[in-house]
């Protein structure tokens, strides 16, 4: 994806010469036009995907269904997030590599992506667009239902809260807040992962292989190869929280202890690395990213 | 044809497909204006020179220069199988690839009208024909008033009555100063609108000209005596490439 039309390379040269012309000369729009409008399709496509309306109901009827049948709602926010942390730490990559995972293949597939080089869109923002237009979907899948059962525990508390406090022993709607927030960043660190997934394969079949590899690597691998390195010695007690914060499901999991559960406890021990675990979160948002874009440009 | 000067050259272009080498030193100059085609049979590298000259691989080695305007959109593409995104109208594709060069939606109708399209406006891109894809791909292709469109193979796959439609869209954009490289099997479709031919055999250019040229040359009437008498062996036989690198 560039705007270069002559391409060559090793012993081949590029060159571009004026020569004067019958047709009308014109630039190319800005790149924040041209960002708006790989966002706007990806919107209409989002809305237009039958398999994610599904998805979205899905995803609400078992995060509803979670709390209702537990009960959790009518405790408080902390029992309530404590209750979904689980079924979110499976279901948020699901949703987020359902998202992404066809997201470029499908123009590779289509023959798109060749058409794309014609048009002056350099692939970051291709990349970027996409990514942006994705997330929002995803987000608003994810964070519908969670609002849903924030209201769900203002309605149907047994005790009334009130005071909103951020620390030390008080059940608290910003503790959820803060929960729902780092539910976000998680699954768009996943969507970033299954946007480079959709980058790199050629087929649906290896798409799907891989994005299977990758639910397995983030969900269940990098956990288990921690839990081996502490056992086996290789990690030490003070190294554990920053090793558990490379994983982006474990960083996940670390932060919501750390910024929502001890917090209303008021006491305990130091589960996560706070800030290593938001950097891993970043750092695997950026880097998969940066990896879609390089695949895309090869 | 209004204009003789080149707008875009290649000369020695190789093309590698790891130890298989599908073009050797291919040089072609594509006049300003005129309707070229590159003709040759299956596994020639018609489709790898089209890629290279379009700019959307980089060839082995050689040079391609452009001598066109500065534009926003310098080539447009029509794939050998256009597909586009579903779920989406013949509308609403266009203006988003209108969009990306900074056209709006008068624009894009405009476009589709070029191609006889505007009944299909509305219509999702899922239910068109064959046919109806295609002329959507040229209409594509013309987004941004490329001063160049590069058509891969616009008639394989339709009905004679379409491709002979295809091809005289190809035409009347020529007609208008634009620039045409297409490749095709359709020789016939060919002889009628092509300005200059290119005739592709084993990765190398062997014949090239105007069509009287090419007649006159091998003392024959017709592009498909000329396109027996360059490629020369056995029609019969695939030809596989792979034995130079």
């Amino acid at each position: 994806m560039s705007e270069d039309v002559s391409a060559s390379s090793q012993s081949a040269t590029v060159q571009e010469t004026e020569t004067g012309t019958d047709r009308s000369t014109r630039s190319a729009p800005s790149p924040r036009h041209r960002l708006g409008t790989i966002i706007r399709r990806e919107l209409r496509t989002v809305v237009r995907t039958r398999t994610f309306f599904v998805l979205a109901l899905a995803f609400a009827a078992v995060v509803l269904g979670i709390v209702w049948v537990g009960e959790s709602v009518q405790a408080g926010y902390v029992p309530t997030l404590v209750d979904l942390l689980t079924p979110l730490e499976l279901l948020v990559p699901v949703i987020a590599i359902a998202f992404g995972y066809r997201a470029i293949l499908g123009d590779e597939q289509r023959g798109e992506l060749d058409v794309l080089e014609t048009y002056p869109v350099r692939g970051r923002e291709l990349v970027f667009g996409v990514y942006i237009g994705r997330a929002v979907g995803l987000l608003v899948t994810i964070l519908v239902p969670l609002a849903l059962v924030a209201v769900a525990v203002v309605v149907t508390e047994s005790d009334a809260l009130t005071v909103y406090a951020t620390h030390t022993g008080a059940d608290s709607p910003v503790l959820f807040g803060r929960f729902v927030v780092l539910t976000a960043l998680f699954a768009l660190s996943v969507l970033a992962v299954a946007l480079a997934i959709s980058s790199i394969v050629s087929g649906t079949r290896s798409a799907l292989a891989l994005a299977v590899v990758a639910l397995v690597v983030l969900l269940v691998g990098m956990d288990l190869a921690i839990a081996y390195g502490f056992s086996a010695g290789v990690i030490g007690d003070s190294g554990l929280i920053y090793s558990l914060a490379m994983s982006p499901l474990s960083a996940y999991r670390g932060l919501v202890f750390e910024s929502a559960v001890v917090v209303a406890a008021g006491t305990g021990p130091e589960v996560a690395a706070p800030i290593a675990s938001l950097v891993s979160l970043v750092v695997w948002t950026v880097g998969s990213l940066a990896v879609a874009t390089w695949a895309l440009n090869r | 044809m209004t204009d003789t000067s080149p707008i875009l050259e290649a000369r020695g272009i190789d093309h590698d497909y790891g130890t298989v080498s599908v073009l050797q030193d291919v040089s072609v100059t594509i006049p300003k204006g005129s309707v070229t085609a590159l003709i040759g049979p299956n596994g020639a590298g018609k489709t790898t020179l089209i890629r290279d000259l379009a700019g959307l691989h980089e060839p082995t080695a050689g040079e391609i220069t452009y001598h066109g305007p500065e534009t926003a959109r310098e080539i447009g593409y029509l794939p050998q199988h256009p597909a586009f995104r579903p779920g989406f109208t013949c509308r609403e594709t266009l203006e988003f690839y209108a969009s990306l060069v900074g056209d709006d939606e008068a624009a894009a109708m405009e476009h589709l009208s070029r191609v006889g399209l505007e009944d299909a406006a509305e219509r999702n891109v899922e239910a068109l024909s064959g046919g109806m894809t295609r002329l959507l791909g040229i209409a594509q292709a013309t987004i941004g008033d490329p001063p160049i469109i590069v058509l891969d193979e616009p008639g394989s796959g339709l009905d004679p009555g379409m491709s002979m439609h295809v091809f005289d869209v190809a035409s009347e954009l020529a007609d208008e100063g634009i620039t045409i490289l297409l490749s095709s099997h359709d020789l016939e479709l060919v002889e009628r609108i092509a300005d200059e031919v290119l005739v592709l055999s084993d990765g190398q250019i062997v014949q090239r000209g105007s069509m009287t040229e090419l007649r006159n040359r091998f003392g024959v009437d017709s592009l498909w005596s000329v396109y027996e008498n360059a490629i020369g062996g056995d029609l019969d036989t695939v030809r596989v490439q792979g034995e130079h690198a």
